[in-house]
C-alpha cells in the first residue's frame, strides 16, 4: 500500500482585486483517492485546479503534487498530471483532432497510442475532423482523451462532464471507472453534480465563498452527517446554538433535521433541550455533502 | 447488478447483498464467473476499490473464490444464504414501518395478509419475477 | 495496487519537433488553395520573364519584404494560444519561459525556410533569364540579407507580442499618442521634441536604423554599405533576442503575475 497524499495545497489564497476567490485552503488528496471537490460556482473550485496547474499563481501558499512543488518544479508536477479545463474551448481550432493527439502525445513520454484511440472511440469522436467543428460536448470528451491518454497519475478534471448530454456523460464516468481499475490514478474532480458521482467518490472537500469548510473521507462524512428524525413539545424553540447547526422548524412535533455533527453529541445537545431523537439516518454521500453548503457549520 | 443511489448504506455491502441476493433468485450459480472488477465498476459506475472490496469479503465468507490468471468464480460449494437476504429485507421492512408508526405484530399480520390476497390476484406476473432482476 | 509510477517530463527535442509542426500550415483547403495561388503567381511571373526576355537581376539587399513577413509572423505563430491566461500551451509540462522560447523558435524555423525557398526561386529566376546573380555592385555576404532581416524583426515582434497582454491597443495607442505629442509639440515648438524625432529617424534612416538592416541602406543611397548593414544586423537582432529573453520572463513559471 501506498500512503501519503498526491495532492496537497498548503493555505493557499487567491484575491483577484477585492474578491476573495481562496482563502487558506488546506487540500489533502490522498493517493489513489477519487476527490470530488463540491461548491457553487464562484467558490473557487477551478481557481484551486488552475494554481495546482500552475496557471494561476497563489498568493499566498503553497501546493504540491506528489511532493512536487507546483510552482519550483512546475513541468515536472504537470508531467504527473491529466488536466480538463473549466472552458471546453480548444485553442488549437486549425489543427485536426488526430493532429492534436499527436502533438500533445510529444508532451508525455508515457502516452498510450492504443489507448487513446481506443478512448476516442469509445466517446465517439471522429479524428479526421477539425477542432474547430467540433460542438461543445465533442469538445469536452476531446479533451477527456487528451488528459486520459498518457495514464497520468493524476487527473484533474474541471467539471468534466459539463456540456454533455446524459448519454455520453454516464459513458464517460463508466470510462472513467474502467480507467480506475486499469490504471492507479488519483482524481480530483470539481463538480456541482455531485450526484452523478455519487458512487466513484470517497473523499469530499467543500468550498464556500474560497473557504475549504469540509474535507473527509466517505466514511467520515456519512459518521458526521446524518438526517434526525425528532420528536418535538409543542411550542418547542430549539436554542440558539442548536439554531447555529441546522434546526429550524418549531411549533410542530416531527421534524426532521440534517445536522452535521458528532451523533453522539448532538443526541445529547436536543435530548437537554427537551426533544426526542427517534432515528438517525445516515446519508447518501451526495446530500451530506450538500448539507456543507445549505448551513454554516459549528466546528 | 443495480444500486440504488439513495441507499446510505457502505457500496461494498450493497455490492454484497446483490451477489447474495443473485444466488437466491438463481441468476449466479456455483462455478458462475463473476464479473471482473473493471467490468462490475464500469457497469455500474463504482470505484473500482469498492467492488475490489465486497469481493474480498465475499471471498472471506466462502461465497465466491479467486483461480488464478482467471478471475473470480462463485464458490461450487456455495448455499444461497437466504437467511442472510430475508434478514436484509426483514430489516427496511422494519425501518419503513417503524417510521410510519406501525407495530411489529402490525406489520407481520399484513404482510401475512397481503401475501394470500396476492396469491390470488398476482401483482407480479409469475414469469418475470421468476427472471429475477439480473441484467 | 501497484504504486504509480513517476511520469517524466519531455524532451526538449520532442517539444520543438511537436511546435514546428503546430506552427506550420494545416494542410487543409484555405491554406493549400493560398499555397496554390502563390505557385501560380511566382510561375506567371517566370514565364513572363522568360517571354519578354528581359534580364532580371539579383539583389538579395532588395528583399524587404521578408522584413515585413518577419514582423507580421507571430501573429500567425501565437494563433489560438492566450498568453498571458489559461493557455493550453502553459498546461503542458514544459517549463513555461523555455516553452515560449521554443515556439519563437518553432516559427522562426518556418521564416527561413520560406524565405530560402523565396531566394532560390530568385535565383533561378535570374539565371533563367539569363543575368547575373553575382552582380557587381552586391557582395556575395549580402545574400545572408533576406535571412537576417526577418530573423531580426520577428525576434522584436516575437518580443512585443510576449511582452505586452494587448499589443495591437499598444501599437495603436502610440500612433495615436506620437500623433498627438508631434502636433502639440508643433504648436508650441518644443525643442525636446526635435531631438525626439531625430531620434526616430535615425531609427529608421540612420546609418545602424531599419534601412540598414532590412535593405543595406540601398533606399537612401545608390550602393549598398556592408559595413553598416552588418553593424546594423548585429544591433538590431541583439536587441531582439535580448529583449526576447526579456519577454519570456514574463511567463517564467515562478513570476507572480
Amino acid at each position: 500500500m501506498s500512503g501519503g497524499n498526491a495532492v496537497t495545497t498548503h493555505g493557499i489564497s487567491k484575491r483577484y482585486g477585492r474578491e476573495t476567490a481562496l482563502d487558506g485552503v488546506n487540500l489533502r488528496v490522498p493517493e489513489g483517492a477519487v476527490y470530488v471537490l463540491v461548491g457553487a460556482n464562484g467558490a473557487g473550485k477551478s481557481t484551486t485546479l488552475k494554481v495546482l496547474m500552475n496557471l494561476e499563481r497563489a498568493d499566498a501558499g503553497t501546493a504540491e503534487i506528489h511532493g512536487l512543488d507546483t510552482v519550483r518544479r512546475g513541468p515536472e508536477a504537470r508531467a504527473q498530471v491529466g488536466y480538463v479545463p473549466e472552458r471546453p474551448d480548444h485553442g488549437y481550432r486549425w489543427m485536426m483532432c488526430r493532429g492534436l493527439l499527436k502533438h500533445v502525445a510529444a508532451y508525455y513520454p508515457t502516452w498510450d497510442h492504443p489507448y487513446a484511440d481506443r478512448l476516442s472511440l469509445a466517446f465517439g469522436l471522429r479524428l479526421d475532423r477539425q477542432v474547430a467543428t467540433l460542438s461543445k460536448g465533442e469538445s469536452r470528451r476531446l479533451q477527456l482523451v487528451l488528459a486520459l491518454g498518457h495514464r497520468p497519475p493524476v487527473l484533474l478534471l474541471d467539471e468534466p462532464t459539463d456540456g454533455l448530454d446524459p448519454v455520453v456523460r454516464s459513458r464517460t464516468l463508466s470510462l472513467l471507472a474502467e480507467h480506475l481499475a486499469d490504471t492507479p490514478t488519483t482524481i480530483l474532480i470539481s463538480t456541482h453534480h455531485i450526484h452523478e458521482l455519487e458512487s466513484l467518490a470517497d473523499h469530499v472537500g467543500v468550498l464556500r465563498d474560497g473557504r475549504l469548510v469540509a474535507q473527509m473521507s466517505r466514511d467520515e462524512l456519512q459518521r458526521t452527517v446524518g438526517r434526525y428524525r425528532v420528536e418535538i413539545p409543542m411550542g418547542w424553540q430549539a436554542t440558539r446554538e442548536l439554531q447555529v447547526a441546522g434546526v429550524r422548524a418549531n411549533g410542530v412535533r416531527e421534524a426532521q433535521w440534517t445536522l452535521v455533527g458528532d451523533q453522539r453529541e448532538l443526541i445529547d445537545r436536543l435530548t437537554l433541550a427537551g426533544a426526542h431523537v427517534r432515528e438517525v439516518q445516515p446519508l447518501a454521500l451526495a446530500d451530506a455533502a450538500l448539507a456543507f453548503l445549505e448551513h454554516e457549520v459549528t466546528r | 447488478m443495480n444500486l440504488d443511489p439513495r441507499d446510505p448504506r457502505p457500496l461494498y455491502l450493497q455490492i454484497m447483498d446483490e451477489v447474495r441476493r443473485a444466488l437466491v433468485v438463481g441468476t449466479l450459480r456455483a462455478e458462475d464467473p463473476m464479473p471482473s472488477v473493471r467490468e462490475l465498476s464500469s457497469q455500474l459506475v463504482v470505484n473500482p476499490r469498492t467492488v475490489s472490496q465486497a469481493y474480498q469479503e465475499l471471498e472471506r465468507e466462502g461465497v465466491l473464490y479467486v483461480r488464478r490468471g482467471q478471475g473470480t468464480f462463485v464458490s461450487p460449494d456455495v448455499r444461497a444464504d437466504r437467511r442472510v437476504v430475508a434478514r436484509e429485507v426483514a430489516k427496511r421492512a422494519l425501518l419503513e414501518a417503524r417510521r410510519s408508526g406501525l407495530g411489529v405484530k402490525e406489520l407481520i399480520e399484513t404482510i401475512r395478509k397481503v401475501a394470500t390476497e396476492e396469491v390470488e390476484e398476482p401483482l407480479v406476473p409469475a414469469s418475470s419475477s421468476k427472471r429475477g432482476d439480473g441484467k | 495496487m501497484t504504486s504509480t509510477t513517476f511520469h517524466l517530463t519531455p524532451r526538449t527535442r520532442d517539444v520543438l519537433v511537436a511546435q514546428i509542426r503546430a506552427a506550420g500550415l494545416p494542410p487543409r483547403g484555405p491554406f493549400l488553395a493560398a499555397t496554390a495561388v502563390v505557385v501560380l503567381a511566382m510561375l506567371l511571373i517566370t514565364i513572363q520573364s522568360l517571354n519578354t526576355g528581359e534580364v532580371i537581376a539579383f539583389h538579395p539587399e532588395h528583399q524587404m519584404w521578408s522584413g515585413i513577413v518577419g514582423l507580421l509572423l507571430p501573429i500567425w505563430v501565437w494563433r489560438g494560444e492566450e498568453r498571458f491566461g489559461a493557455s493550453f500551451l502553459w498546461t503542458l509540462p514544459v517549463d513555461r519561459w523555455r516553452h515560449a522560447l521554443a515556439k519563437v523558435f518553432a516559427g522562426w524555423v518556418w521564416l527561413m525556410g520560406g524565405v530560402a525557398l523565396f531566394v532560390l526561386w530568385s535565383l533561378a529566376l535570374t539565371l533563367l533569364s539569363g543575368g547575373n546573380i553575382l552582380a557587381e555592385e552586391t557582395l556575395p555576404l549580402l545574400w545572408l540579407a533576406p535571412f537576417t532581416s526577418p530573423t531580426a524583426t520577428y525576434l522584436l515582434a516575437s518580443a512585443f507580442g510576449l511582452a505586452t497582454r494587448h499589443p495591437l491597443r499598444w501599437i495603436v495607442g502610440s500612433v495615436i499618442g506620437f500623433f498627438i505629442v508631434s502636433r502639440v509639440g508643433e504648436v508650441v515648438n518644443a525643442m525636446w521634441l526635435r531631438s525626439v524625432l531625430a531620434l526616430l529617424e535615425s531609427l529608421v534612416e540612420g546609418p545602424y536604423g531599419l534601412d540598414a538592416l532590412l535593405t543595406a541602406r540601398t533606399t537612401s543611397q545608390a550602393l549598398p554599405d556592408v559595413g553598416q548593414w552588418a553593424t546594423a544586423t548585429l544591433l538590431w537582432t541583439g536587441t531582439g533576442l535580448v529583449t526576447l529573453w526579456a519577454a519570456a520572463s514574463r511567463h517564467r513559471e515562478s513570476r507572480r503575475a
